[in-house]
Formats: C-alpha cells, sequence, structure tokens
C-alpha cells in the first residue's frame, strides 16, 4: 500500500468518532433514497402490471340512469374501444355488533374492464353468491362459505361468500373524497350477479354506471368532452379519467410524496455531510500545514496531495453509499410489506432496482468529492518553504462587545475570552450556530406536523362541522321526509341537506366536486373565511373550499359555471367567500337556491342531526336511510391512524436528532482540537479542566441560543414548504405551531448540544497539555 | 584533480513584502559549491541562509538571478519541473525533522522514495543511520536525535544529488548535535553526496570543506577550508 493511503487509513482510525458520524449521515441519506426511490417504483411498476392485467378503465362514467341504448351509443364513438355498463348502488350490511355500508356492484361473466383479481375461493356467482373485496372481508374476519345479509330494496336478504377478490378500483378503500381515511370495517365493497341484482331491484337494462377503455389513452379529455356531447341530455351525473378515480388518486399522491421525501431529504443529509467533510479536510490541511510541506519537498506534486485528502472523502463516500444502499434496498422490501397493509395491490413486490444503487453512489460520490476538493483546496497554496516556519500568531484586536466598555467592565476574565473567541472565530461561530439551527428546524418539524394533523381533524370535526350524525339516503327523497324523522326522534336539531356531486367550471379549469346546500342560517356549520372572519351561507351564490379555489384559481367575486348533466345549460354562481376547510374540498350553497335552479324543489339527499338517542338504532329501520355516519366514529377513526403517524415523525425526529449530533459533536471535536494550543497554555496558567469546560460550554450556550433563534425562521420557512408539498385538493394542511412543540423542539435541540457537550468534555478531560505544547509535529 | 562545479549561484536576489515594508532577504549572492563538497553556510538569524537554501533546493524562487545546478537554471523553471527537480535531485533536512507522525520511521522513508526515479535500499540507508531496529516506531516513540537520523535516512534514500540541512542541530542537544553531524559527514564521504548545512552555530563551520559567511543578506566570506575537522572534535 502507497504510504500516504497507510498515512490516511490511520488518520481516519486516530478520528474515527468523526469519521463514522459523518459516514451515518451518509448512510441514512442513501437509505431514504435508495429505500423510498425503490418504493416508489415498485409502487408505480406494480400498479401498472396489475392495471394492465385487470384492464383498468381508462374513464368512468356515473349517471342517474344509463340504458342499453345509451352504451351502445358510446360504443359507436371512434375513439372508445369498449364499454361495460354495471349497476352500483350502496346497500346497508346488517350484522349483529356493527353495521356497515356496502357498495354492491353487479358482475357477470362477460366483463372484461376492471376485472377482479380471485385472491380466494370462485370468481364464478350465481343468484345468491357474491364475491367480496378481500380489505373488508379481512376487517370483518369473513371468509369463504360464510354468510352475509344484505339490505336490498327494503328488504334483508341473506348471500354466501364465492370468492375473496382484488379489484384494481379499489386498491385505497375509500368510500369517497370525504373519507380521507380508509375505513375497511365500515365500508365495503360486494360484486354480485348482474342479473340477479337487475331482477331484486327492479332494473331491466338500465346502468348506474359504465366503464369506457379507450384507443386512444393519450388524450382522454378529449374523448370525455366526445362523450359529453354525443350523450347531451342523457341522466350522466360525471365522467372522469383514471387519473381522477380516487383509489388511483390516493396511490399517486403517495407516489408522489415518496418521490418528493427521496429528491429532498437526501439532499439535506449529503448537503450537511458534505459540509462537514469540507471543514474537517480544511482543518485537516490547516493542521497538516507542515507536512503538506514536507510533502512538497520531497517532490510530490499538487495533485498527489490533493488526492491525498480528497481520497479520505470519497472513501466516506463509498463506504457510505454501499452501506446506505444495502440498508436502504432492505428498507424498499420492508415498505413494500407495509404498503400491502394500505394498498390492495396482488402483484406488489419489493424489487431491487440497480440502476438506483448507481445513482447513489454517483449522488454520495459527487457530494463527497466535491465537498473535498473544496476543503483542500488550500493545499495548492501553501508554500513549502514558508510551510517550515511556525504560523504567525492570530490577529488580535479588540472585538465588538470590547468597545460597549460599561458591558465589557462587567465581565470577568473567562467571560472576555468567551466573548472574544466567538468573536474572532467568525466562520466557526456562524458554522455551529447555523448546524444548530438545521437541527432545531429539522426537530420542529414532526412536531409541528403532530399539531398540523391535530388541528386538521381536530378543526374539521369540531370547530367546522357540527352534526353529531350525517345520515345519507339511498335516493333523493321529498323535504317530507324530515317529519318522519322526527317522529323517531323526539329530542335533537336537524336539518335537510343536499350532497351531489358536480363538475364546477372556471374558464379553462373544471373540476367535479361536491356540493353541499344547506339550509339557511345553518347550525350544522362555521364558516370562516381565510382570513379567519366568520362567514354566513349566503342566500345566492357559493363558497368555496381553500383548496378547491386554489385548484379552480377563484376569488372572492368571481363567477363559476355548474355542469348539471341534465340542464343542457351550465349554471353561473358568483363565489361569495373562499373558506378554511382541512378535509376534503366542496362548494356550500343555500338549499333553496340549489331546489330552484338545478335539483328540483323540496329534493333532499339527506340529514344532519345533533341528537342525545341512539340515533343509530332508531333510524335504522328507515327503509330509504342508506348509511350513518357519527362524528364520534370519526373520530375514533382519526385516533387510530395518529398512531401510524406519531410512528413515522418519530422516526423523522431521530433523522433530524442524528443530523443534529453529527453536526454538534464534529464541530465541537474541531473546536477542541484546534484550541489544543490555547486551551494548553491556559492548563499552565493553572486554569482547571473544568474552568477550560465551562468556558467551552458558554461558548456553546451562546451559539445555541442564536442557532435556536435562526432556528426559527428556517423551520417556519420548511414547514411552509411541507404545508404546499402535502396540501392537496383533498386536505389542506394549515401548521400553527403550539407553544408546547417550540418547547419541545427546543428542549430536544438541547439535548443533542448536551450529548455532544459530554463527547468534548471528555476531549478536554483527557488533554495533555504538556505534550500538546511541546509537540509541534502534526 | 580540477573538481566539478555543481551548484552556481550568480546575482542572487530576494525580495519579499511583509505588510508595506519590503526586505531584502538576499542581495545580488553569488557563489560556486562542487561536487562533493560538503558546505557549511554560515550566520546569525536573518542573514537569509535559509531564504538560500530554499531556492537552490526549489522550493521558493528568487527575483533577481540565477541558481545553475549543472548546466539547468533552476530559476527558469515551472512549477511542475521545480516539482520533479525536487523529487529527484535534492533532499531535505529539517531542524524540526517534520516526519509524518502516523507513519513508522521506515514508512516515512518509504513516503519519500516511492515517487523517486532511483532510490536507494531503505534497509541499506536505515542501517547505515543506525535505526535498523527502530524502523517500526512511530516519530513519538523516539527521541529528537533518532527523528533527526529518520529525517537524514528520509532525504538519503531518494539518492539525491545534493543534500540540504536547514539548522540540523537546532533543535538537540550538544552530545546527539554531534552525532547528527557526524553521520552527515559519514554520508558526504561514504555516499559522495554534495552536503549543504545552514546553521547558526558558527563552530560548525570547522568542519566544511567550505565555509559560506553571510549577514544581512549577502556573503561577506567564502573559503575553502584545507583542513576540516571532524565533528567530534568539534566544540560549542
Amino acid at each position: 500500500m502507497k504510504k500516504l493511503d497507510l498515512r490516511l487509513l490511520r488518520l481516519i482510525k486516530n478520528s474515527k468518532g468523526q469519521f463514522i458520524a459523518i459516514t451515518v449521515l451518509i448512510i441514512i441519506g442513501l437509505i431514504i433514497y435508495t429505500g423510498l426511490s425503490m418504493a416508489a417504483i415498485n409502487l408505480e411498476e406494480s400498479i401498472d402490471t396489475y392495471f394492465n392485467r385487470m384492464n383498468f378503465s381508462d374513464l368512468f362514467i356515473e349517471a342517474v340512469e344509463l340504458s342499453d341504448g345509451d352504451i351502445e351509443k358510446i360504443q359507436q364513438i371512434t375513439d372508445v374501444s369498449k364499454v361495460e355498463g354495471r349497476i352500483v348502488v350502496d346497500v346497508p350490511f346488517k350484522d349483529e355488533d356493527q353495521d356497515a355500508k356496502v357498495r354492491l356492484i353487479s358482475q357477470g361473466k362477460d366483463k372484461e374492464i376492471n376485472k377482479l383479481y380471485t385472491v380466494k375461493g370462485d370468481k364464478n356467482i350465481e343468484k345468491k353468491e357474491v364475491l367480496m373485496l378481500k380489505q373488508f372481508a379481512e376487517a370483518r374476519s369473513l371468509d369463504v362459505g360464510n354468510d352475509i345479509t344484505l339490505e336490498i330494496g327494503g328488504k334483508d336478504i341473506i348471500f354466501t361468500i364465492k370468492g375473496i377478490v382484488s379489484s384494481p378500483e379499489y386498491i385505497y378503500l375509500m368510500e369517497d373524497e370525504q373519507s380521507l381515511l380508509p375505513t375497511p370495517k365500515k365500508f365495503g365493497v360486494v360484486y354480485m350477479d348482474e342479473k340477479y341484482l337487475e331482477e331484486i331491484l327492479g332494473y331491466s337494462g338500465v346502468y348506474t354506471e359504465a366503464l369506457v377503455t379507450s384507443k386512444n389513452t393519450e388524450n382522454l379529455e378529449v374523448l370525455k368532452e366526445e362523450i359529453e356531447d354525443q350523450m347531451k341530455g342523457s341522466k350522466i351525473r360525471r365522467i372522469y379519467p383514471r387519473e381522477d378515480q380516487l383509489s388511483n388518486r390516493m396511490v399517486h399522491e403517495e407516489i408522489k410524496g415518496l418521490k418528493q421525501v427521496s429528491s429532498t431529504i437526501p439532499l439535506l443529509f449529503l448537503g450537511v455531510a458534505g459540509i462537514i467533510i469540507a471543514a474537517l479536510i480544511s482543518r485537516m490541511i490547516r493542521n497538516d500545514r507542515m507536512s503538506i510541506g514536507v510533502m512538497k519537498s520531497l517532490g510530490y506534486n499538487n495533485r498527489k496531495i490533493l488526492a491525498h485528502y480528497t481520497k479520505l472523502s470519497l472513501s466516506l463516500g463509498l463506504i457510505g453509499s454501499v452501506i446506505g444502499i444495502l440498508l436502504g434496498s432492505l428498507l424498499a422490501n420492508q415498505m413494500a410489506k407495509m404498503y400491502l397493509n394500505f394498498f390492495n395491490i396482488p402483484f406488489l413486490e419489493g424489487r431491487f432496482y440497480p440502476e438506483f444503487t448507481l445513482y447513489g453512489i454517483i449522488l454520495s460520490v459527487m457530494f463527497c468529492v466535491l465537498a473535498g476538493l473544496w476543503g483542500a483546496r488550500k493545499v495548492l497554496k501553501i508554500d513549502p518553504a514558508e510551510s517550515m516556519r511556525p504560523d504567525p500568531p492570530k490577529k488580535g484586536g479588540r472585538v465588538f462587545v470590547d468597545r460597549i466598555g460599561f458591558l465589557w467592565r462587567r465581565l470577568n476574565f473567562s467571560e472576555k475570552m468567551v466573548f472574544r473567541n466567538i468573536f474572532r472565530n467568525k466562520k466557526r461561530f456562524i458554522f455551529l450556530s447555523l448546524g444548530i439551527a438545521i437541527t432545531f428546524s429539522i426537530v420542529i418539524m414532526p412536531f409541528a406536523m403532530l399539531d398540523a394533523m391535530n388541528t386538521m381533524f381536530d378543526k374539521h370535526y369540531t370547530d367546522f362541522q357540527l352534526m353529531e350524525y350525517n345520515i345519507n339516503f339511498n335516493r333523493p327523497m321529498t323535504g317530507d321526509v324530515i317529519e318522519d324523522i322526527k317522529e323517531e326522534l323526539q329530542i335533537g336539531k336537524i336539518e335537510n341537506k343536499i350532497e351531489y356531486p358536480f363538475e364546477i367550471i372556471n374558464e379553462e379549469k373544471e373540476k367535479v366536486v361536491t356540493i353541499i346546500g344547506l339550509e339557511e342560517n345553518t347550525e350544522f356549520y362555521d364558516f370562516t373565511s381565510v382570513k379567519g372572519d366568520d362567514i354566513e351561507l349566503p342566500k345566492k351564490g357559493i363558497l368555496l373550499s381553500e383548496g378547491l379555489a386554489k385548484v379552480l384559481d377563484l376569488e372572492e367575486g368571481d363567477n363559476i359555471e355548474i355542469k348539471t348533466f341534465n340542464n343542457d345549460e351550465n349554471i353561473k354562481v358568483e363565489v361569495k367567500g373562499i373558506i378554511r376547510q382541512s378535509l376534503g374540498s366542496n362548494g356550500y350553497m343555500n338549499i333553496s337556491q340549489m331546489r330552484e335552479e338545478f335539483i328540483g324543489s323540496n329534493i333532499t339527499t339527506g340529514v344532519y342531526i345533533n341528537s342525545d338517542e341512539d340515533v343509530k338504532n332508531r333510524l335504522d329501520d328507515l327503509e330509504y336511510v342508506s348509511f350513518i355516519q357519527s362524528t364520534k366514529d370519526m373520530i375514533n377513526i382519526y385516533m387510530e391512524f395518529t398512531d401510524l403517524i406519531i410512528l413515522s415523525l418519530g422516526i423523522m425526529l431521530l433523522a433530524g436528532g442524528i443530523l443534529g449530533f453529527v453536526i454538534i459533536y464534529n464541530s465541537t471535536i474541531m473546536n477542541i482540537a484546534e484550541r489544543r494550543l490555547e486551551f494548553s497554555s491556559l492548563r499552565v496558567l493553572g486554569l482547571s479542566k473544568k474552568e477550560i469546560f465551562k468556558i467551552v460550554t458558554k461558548e456553546n450556550a451562546i451559539m445555541t441560543i442564536t442557532g435556536i433563534l435562526l432556528g426559527i425562521p428556517l423551520g417556519l420557512y420548511m414547514i411552509k414548504y411541507l404545508e404546499s408539498m402535502y396540501s392537496t385538493d383533498i386536505y389542506t394542511l394549515r401548521v400553527d405551531i403550539s407553544l408546547l412543540s417550540y418547547l419541545g423542539s427546543i428542549l430536544a435541540t438541547v439535548i443533542f448540544v448536551i450529548i455532544a457537550q459530554l463527547a468534548t468534555y471528555r476531549k478536554i478531560k483527557n488533554l495533555d497539555f504538556i505534550e500538546a505544547l511541546k509537540n509541534r509535529i502534526t | 584533480m580540477e573538481k566539478n562545479k555543481l551548484i552556481r549561484v550568480e546575482d542572487l536576489s530576494k525580495e519579499y513584502k511583509m505588510g508595506e515594508v519590503t526586505v531584502n532577504a538576499l542581495k545580488k549572492v553569488s557563489f560556486d559549491i562542487n561536487e562533493g563538497e560538503f558546505v557549511v553556510i554560515v550566520g546569525p538569524s536573518g542573514s537569509g541562509k535559509s531564504t538560500l537554501l530554499n531556492i537552490i533546493g526549489g522550493m521558493d524562487t528568487p527575483t533577481e538571478g540565477k541558481v545553475f545546478i549543472g548546466d539547468e537554471d533552476i530559476t527558469k523553471y515551472n512549477d511542475k519541473s521545480l516539482t520533479s527537480y525536487r523529487r529527484d535531485k535534492v533532499g531535505f533536512v529539517f531542524q524540526f525533522y517534520n516526519l509524518m507522525a502516523n507513519l513508522t520511521a521506515e514508512e516515512n522513508v518509504e513516503l519519500a522514495t516511492e515517487i523517486c526515479k532511483d532510490p536507494l535500499k531503505i534497509a541499506e540507508v536505515l542501517e547505515s543511520v543506525n535505526l535498523s531496529d527502530r524502523k517500526g516506531h512511530f516519530p513519538s516513540q523516539m527521541s529528537g536525535g533518532e527523528q533527526q537520523r529518520v529525517a537524514i535516512a528520509r532525504a538519503v534514500a531518494k539518492n539525491p544529488l545534493i543534500l540540504l540541512c536547514d539548522e540540523p542541530t537546532g533543535a538537540l542537544d550538544y552530545k546527539t548535535g554531534k552525532s547528527i553531524l557526524s553521520l552527515l559527514n559519514k554520508i558526504n564521504k561514504d555516499y559522495k553526496k554534495t552536503v549543504v548545512i545552514i546553521t547558526h552555530n558558527s563552530p560548525i563551520s570547522k568542519m566544511g570543506d567550505r565555509v559560506i559567511k553571510m549577514r544581512s543578506g549577502k556573503i561577506v566570506d567564502n573559503k575553502v577550508n584545507e583542513n576540516p575537522i571532524s565533528p567530534e572534535r568539534i566544540e560549542w
């Protein structure tokens, strides 16, 4: 082995703590990079395969009713490859313990679009047999051969489960946009023989939905418009492309999130590793000045010497990336397994993608080598003759605090030293303070996210929505039903509502959302404007949720068009306000305007109820009630969900902690090494180890405070970035950091500083000051 | 016998700026050194002897003047040629030894020979500086004299034309200093190397074949010593 390489190895061995710390950063960076990148690709490719094999629909058509003729008409459109009608109805699932809602979907042997994947049992069903979606079956502990009771058309019918299936349409099982979270116990999907379903529902040749595959998948919007044109006057409610299909969208949000995290966080870790490497090497160069002079006098050229130091960073990069990639691949595998709990993808597997190994190595080596070269650049400037002489003493002089006479006079000797040290080594001071600032800003993020999650749900279910029960009817009813319900429930408040999906159009932009019609002076919603002022539901006009207004680029006072499908003309409505809504995106209108202008008089699709009575049991028997959702249940579901979030936030906190520790540990160790002579002189003057440690502690304390003060705006900036990253049109993240979170993050940062300090204390304790003063060799 | 001229210094001047003051470290210095000579350059500190040595060794460049090594004027060299000149033709010995702390004695020598064209056998050189049994030790485990012997071995093993020694005894005690001088003398005789020593310690000049006295950047005396005495007999 070349003697210089040998020197390098021994150098690494002597300060292994620092090198391990840096390597850990690189490892974490690459674990996240390879792990999440591979997880994202795994998901993406598995879904593609799944969609291809199951022939996932390109367009989804929802209608009040579609006849055989309508289907035939759509089939005639040039770009349509295949169209299939189907019946979809939501019905109550009867169970002794806990009722649920299931979506009944008609199924037949001839179906070619959105084919089902049989997990267990048999796909061929007859009259009283059903196929059940895996997630629901698992949540309910149901299996092939079990009987279930469904209430269809007011009658309880018993069915036998013939098979357990997965569907490309329900990878992520959510009832609708409003649900936010999957509740597989409370909402399921069941497939039933089409002929039999027609029979019991009394439908014949009538469908409620159609699935369309296109010959030209590039331009589904065009096809969508063409179908809309052709089908004008029919009872179509909405048409949407596969990108907007709920489950598909949720999975793609997840993939997008993975990709975003895998392309930002690793850069942060590698960047910090790079900065530390650069600082470490530049410090080594300073200490090695004489050795470099010797190397030059021996005839080593600049390239060789630069390579000597860069090899150090290169080896850190290589070691870190290899370990990181190995662990990252394991993580990708684990994540694939974890996703199986969330997503029902039969072909999901944790594949290994060698290209990410390559990218990862290139990425980290690039960072490390550049950092190494940057740190070592001063090698070029070292003049061999000059370097043989001892370093001239550092420039002294009065510092800023020095000039404030009355303050300066109050300081004792060691305090004066603290200030002089800080002000004379501005670079070191800035580096450490920034390190602490970064630590703080990373640490505060998980706290802030937790706050945000809490506010999101809390605000939504306690401040914004004030109803205890949200009840949907299985078909539009007239307003008289409210009297019916009132008879069942003596006490409580009750209001009619209309919930219908419509397409809202603002010039080029359009979006299908549920518009909710509410009674004037509704007591079940509390609207606040984006600025935080109270807003009343207007008599005429619409209120839009923040996320929706953003997507459609709308402001208060703008006019929108609402496409209603059964009217030829779109209805123009003025935006009367933009409101805060953390979950879901909706429009809100006065129920009477909706009835008058586009629904039909006296129509209602459900009610809101506040009552102390056992609403569920009382209303269960009403034939037209399809679903009763209680806010309490929603909050409970959220609580379960929070446990999961806390776990991932904990991981984030840990990562932030490691990052912070490495920054602080390395900079204090470098600091001590640089100041060996200074400390030794102080020891010779008679200062005890404790007193020196006190000086260092005071310096660090000032830097910690500065760092935290800098960290607050930095953290807020990063949180703003997170807000925009995680806010979708389905939920809007708004972070109000609580005092407790601030305190928590400050405490965590201080703890990281203290741990790093302990390492410093050990170094001071072991400092052999006579040796340090005597020995000028490096 | 007419001796070959190895080093020819002609009108060498060096100015450098320290803040706002211009220091004339060397003022039009000229002299010759023959092949195989043991040269002692003596003068008080600040007389310009280190600057002179650095320029001859290709570590520094003059403001004016020429330095010929054989027929080559090294003052015309660029950085790259200077590096290979240092690599192949010059061996340096410094006052503070300047060994690499985390390499053993033997490895320190190898560090130098690894990049040379025609190095001597390391074992032999270590034997000649009497360090064979200490070759596995690190600098921190050796005395100052031992470290300086490693430094001399490092310079000699490169098999250079010239050995340049900057106050080689400056950091050593009387007895050890003398043993180092003996060693340099031995190397001058055994390996037939031209050795240039600079020192502020004038008694050392008694051992030189040629003694150059410097003061304030000028040569005040340059004479051949017909009867050099062995270092053992020098007292200071």
